[in-house]
């Protein structure tokens, strides 16, 4: 099938009742879970996934995507209204958001985010649509070798990416790994750290992972918070109505950041948090009137949104094409697939273009819905901030615990789920990051089954990684982006000292 | 010696993956395997010993925001020690009296615990949500849920 039959198939997926039905209730979900402090696109597309069982793939990962870059596009609101930001990639759009909202433009910050999100959010689905394919087809040739190199570049880009210190971030990816190695090898049949437990036999499922350490761990958080209310999500809006001078300011940042962020979604480790931060600095630094950022600058509301929705869009490309995740969140959007008995790579477009297609057009509706649902309807939804607290917390206990079940059918796994929640809980208490984690976890399995596949065709030989030039250029950037924030941290320390 | 946050989870991560690497040396070889079972975990156990020594001596760089994310006031310990003994509850019972009605005692009293004090709003979510949900799982995704003492 060629590209643009592919293209085709996708739109007729997209544009079927159940494809727009299915989309419209990822995105709704989406922004309700990323508008909510402290619940990020990972335990969104978590607690879904149980709610997926039994559908249809296609219409199921349509809604899953839905969900997170729903959650991206909501995430804005709470940072707008409250200075609380819903997700992490929705921090930087704070620094200018907030400061608006309290000169009472509430409504127009609200609106920049919304237009910002959407350009943002449809220029990266159309570079995606010609990249994702691309990639694709170069990938076709990728070996053993190739996969094992590309995955360790994944492990150790988002380790040293990582928020705070290097060392914490790869220990919380070792420790994924580890947790990746239990139950029986499927190369030799060997049990490894089962205890001699029949339930461990199997390993460990995703899910319990991905809801553990992260939805259960943000409730914990929400129960030390549950208290605060969300003060300013009642208070009137104000006009959502943009000047042509606003719209001729933001056109420029939204144009540029929407390539950046784009490229930073790509990008293994990257995302939409650092993509968006990135952004906002770039457009400060090129501003004419760089001292208006921070004090309610509409470019540096308008960089961060454009730049965090367009990665969202952007770390598809490395998913759907090679099937390699490179950040938390597109880890367990493979943990969906695979749950739904689907293996993105480069075989996906040729074997299943309903799938590959369907996800990519769907983006588009997508987009009009969360301009639809984040403008004319942004007062009445950001009403769901004002939820009680103690109710959102045990009903996201409520779908994290029948989420589980499940998928396994075993109160063994609900406590499973009880003790990842702990660790997940002391993993932030002490700084260490949890997407390296999740990412480990989900990859720990591929990457020592290509390594055995690669050293069991060079009969032992470790070369066989260096020969090939695609994986020998991947091993390089893997020890240079765990080289390089090491060598900068001694090096502006001896500057300091 | 102990001094720092570091060194006490540097020490901990040590014995964790020394504990590991033992459990690693003895998983079983066989011979004409260039890559056996116990290759990636006896590497991933060494690497994290590496890692737990290279904490140990690190500096505490934490910001000071993130150094206050570590004091846990008391009656916040208390509340999350309450909803951890909620939850253990409700999965020690949940095989044996049912989704239904453990989901529904869960998610009211667990509001409730944490101080919502609206119980006829509390009584109607805790209602509805699990019914909802065990009628999506079980009539319309055929998933079976544990039915326990009820009928259905």
């Amino acid at each position: 099938m060629g590209a643009i039959e592919g293209i085709l198939t996708g739109f007729e997926v997209a544009f079927s009742w159940e494809g727009i039905l299915f989309v419209l209730l990822g995105v709704f979900v989406g922004t309700f879970i990323g508008m909510l402090p402290g619940l990020g696109p990972i335990s969104a597309i978590a607690i879904m996934i149980p709610i997926t069982y039994g559908m249809d793939p296609t219409l199921a990962l349509v809604m899953m995507a839905g969900v997170y870059y729903g959650a991206v596009f909501g995430g804005s609101t709470s940072s707008i209204l409250l200075n609380a930001p819903g997700i992490s990639g929705t921090v930087a759009s704070s620094f200018d958001g907030y400061p608006m909202a309290q000169q009472g433009k509430a409504g127009k910050a609200l609106a920049i985010a919304a237009i910002s999100s959407f350009a943002g959010g449809t220029i990266s689905v159309v570079l995606l649509m010609i990249f994702a394919p691309m990639l694709a087809s170069v990938a076709i040739s990728f070996g053993p070798p190739a996969y094992f190199a590309l995955m360790l570049l994944g492990l150790t880009a988002i380790a040293s990416l990582s928020e705070g210190s290097t060392i914490k971030a790869l220990i919380s990816a070792v420790v994924g790994f580890m947790i990746a190695t239990i139950g029986i090898d499927p190369q030799t049949g060997t049990g490894r750290f089962t205890f001699g437990s029949m339930n461990l036999l199997d390993g460990i499922d995703f899910l319990v992972i991905a809801l553990g350490l992260f939805a259960i761990a943000e409730v914990c958080y929400l129960v030390m918070n549950r208290h605060k209310t969300a003060a300013g999500s009642g208070k009137e809006i104000g006009s959502l109505k943009l000047s042509k001078d606003d719209a001729k300011e933001m056109s420029g940042p939204v144009g540029r950041q929407s390539l950046l962020g784009f490229i930073l979604g790509i990008l293994p480790g990257a995302g939409a948090t650092i993509a968006s931060f990135i952004s906002y600095i770039a457009e400060k630094r090129i501003a004419k009137k760089p001292e208006e950022f921070g004090k309610g600058s509409v470019k540096g509301l308008a960089a961060p949104e454009a730049s965090n929705n367009a990665a969202t869009s952007g770390a598809f490309v490395p998913l759907l094409s090679l099937g390699i995740p490179g950040s938390g969140t597109t880890a367990v959007m493979l943990g969906a697939f695979l749950v739904l008995g689907l293996q993105p790579g480069p075989m996906l477009m040729g074997d299943r273009p309903e799938v590959f297609w369907g996800i990519i057009a769907s983006m588009y509706i997508g987009n009009i819905f969360l301009l639809v649902l984040n403008l004319p309807l942004i007062p009445y939804i950001a009403r769901i901030l004002t939820i009680p607290r103690p109710l959102l917390i045990s009903l996201v206990l409520m779908f994290s615990l029948i989420g589980v079940y499940a998928i396994s059918f075993s109160v063994f796994d609900l406590y499973l789920l009880l003790a990842f929640g702990v660790i997940g809980f002391l993993m932030r208490m002490f700084a260490f990051p949890a997407p390296p984690f999740i990412l480990a976890f989900i990859l720990g399995g591929m990457m020592e089954k290509s390594f055995r596949q690669s050293m069991t065709i060079s009969n032992g030989s470790i070369s066989i990684l260096f020969e090939n030039n695609i994986s020998l250029v991947l091993i390089i950037l893997s020890v240079l982006s765990f080289a390089f924030p090491i060598a900068n941290s001694i090096w502006s320390k001896k500057k300091a000292g | 010696m102990l001094q720092g946050v570091n060194r006490k989870i540097g020490l901990i991560l040590a014995l964790l993956s020394i504990g590991y690497l033992y459990m690693s040396y003895q998983l079983p070889t066989y011979p004409y395997i260039p890559v056996d079972a116990d290759a990636v975990p006896k590497t991933l156990g060494w690497v994290l010993l590496v890692l737990s020594v290279a904490l140990f001596f690190s500096k505490d760089s934490d910001s000071e925001e993130q150094k206050a994310k570590r004091r846990i006031p008391k009656k916040d310990v208390k509340a999350l020690l309450g909803v951890g003994a909620l939850l253990l509850i409700y999965i020690m019972l949940f095989e044996t009296l049912g989704f239904i009605i453990m989901t529904v005692l869960f998610v009211y009293f667990c509001s409730w615990f944490l101080g919502y004090k609206n119980h006829i709003v509390n009584a109607i979510v805790s209602i509805v949500f699990p019914i909802a949900l065990y009628s999506i799982f079980v009539f319309m995704l055929q998933i079976k849920l544990p039915q326990g003492i009820l009928p259905f």
